[in-house]
């Protein structure tokens, strides 16, 4: 589903099959995460759900540390979760594209620590490899060392 | 609320029904800017996995993963949003004469 799309018919989206553990990737295709989770607005939990209630929808794509949650049951704290709100979402396909560039999302803050604290004090750690200098020009803002 | 609390959850009517093993959204035409909206829960009598999307209608191929996955899924239906009366944590009870619709995807 291409969301820019006119005259689109209505699609169906299975979470399972279409969306947990699809690849997240950002505008320019860099792998970000994988969808573990979905965040779903104003459902009632515990309450009787009045007739003609509005259903709810897809508010965030969620991803973090499940693994350990799926296997032993419980779901990871809520601070542990990353949220991308799906108004960032431009299409779904066998991945999820989104419309922002990974350094504006707080998905890849990790990897952007290791790379700012660590791999940045590594001698050469902030020198752009020969040869790809050009391919994105993104590298400029990064390097020179 | 977030999906994996539905997924796997009890679903009751009068009775027992079964497992939700997927829930449905519907992308809207023309709503190119809302988000997918939830369109049902896919209630399956004997286990809470996915189908691995075998309820793709016409997908019969590989035929023994098809046939046994189909088996494990053998008498779900699809309940749509307007009749689901509660969503509990692990437990979804439906409203008295709730209606069973197909879940294959067209």
């Amino acid at each position: 589903v291409t969301r820019d799309t006119e005259n689109e018919v209505a699609r169906w989206l299975d979470a399972q099959l279409h969306l947990l553990d699809r690849q997240v990737l950002d505008v320019n295709g860099v792998p970000m995460a994988v969808v573990d989770d979905l965040e779903l607005s104003g459902v009632p939990a515990g309450e009787e759900i009045p007739i003609d209630t509005p259903p709810p929808v897809i508010t965030a794509l969620l991803s973090g540390p499940v693994l350990a949650t799926r296997i032993f049951g419980g779901r990871p704290p809520d601070s542990r979760m990353e949220r991308t709100p799906w108004a960032a979402v431009e299409e779904v396909g066998v991945v999820v594209k989104l419309a922002v560039r990974q350094e504006t999302s707080d998905l890849t803050w990790t990897e952007r620590w290791v790379r700012d604290h660590i791999i940045g004090r590594i001698p050469g750690g902030r020198h752009i490899p020969e040869g790809e200098q050009h391919d994105n020009p993104q590298n400029d803002e990064r390097g020179g060392s | 609320v977030i999906i994996t609390d539905l997924l796997g959850s009890r679903v009751s009517g009068p009775d027992f029904l079964g497992f939700v093993s997927d829930v449905r959204f519907i992308f809207e035409p023309g709503s190119a800017r809302q988000p997918p909206r939830l369109y049902g829960i896919i209630v399956s009598p004997h286990a809470r996995s996915s189908s691995l999307g075998f309820e793709r209608s016409g997908v019969r191929s590989p035929w023994p993963i098809a046939a046994f996955v189909r088996w494990r899924h053998r008498g779900s239906f699809l309940v749509q949003w307007g009749d689901i009366e509660r969503l509990d944590i692990d437990r979804i009870q439906l409203r008295p004469g709730f209606q069973r619709g197909s879940p294959e995807l067209h």
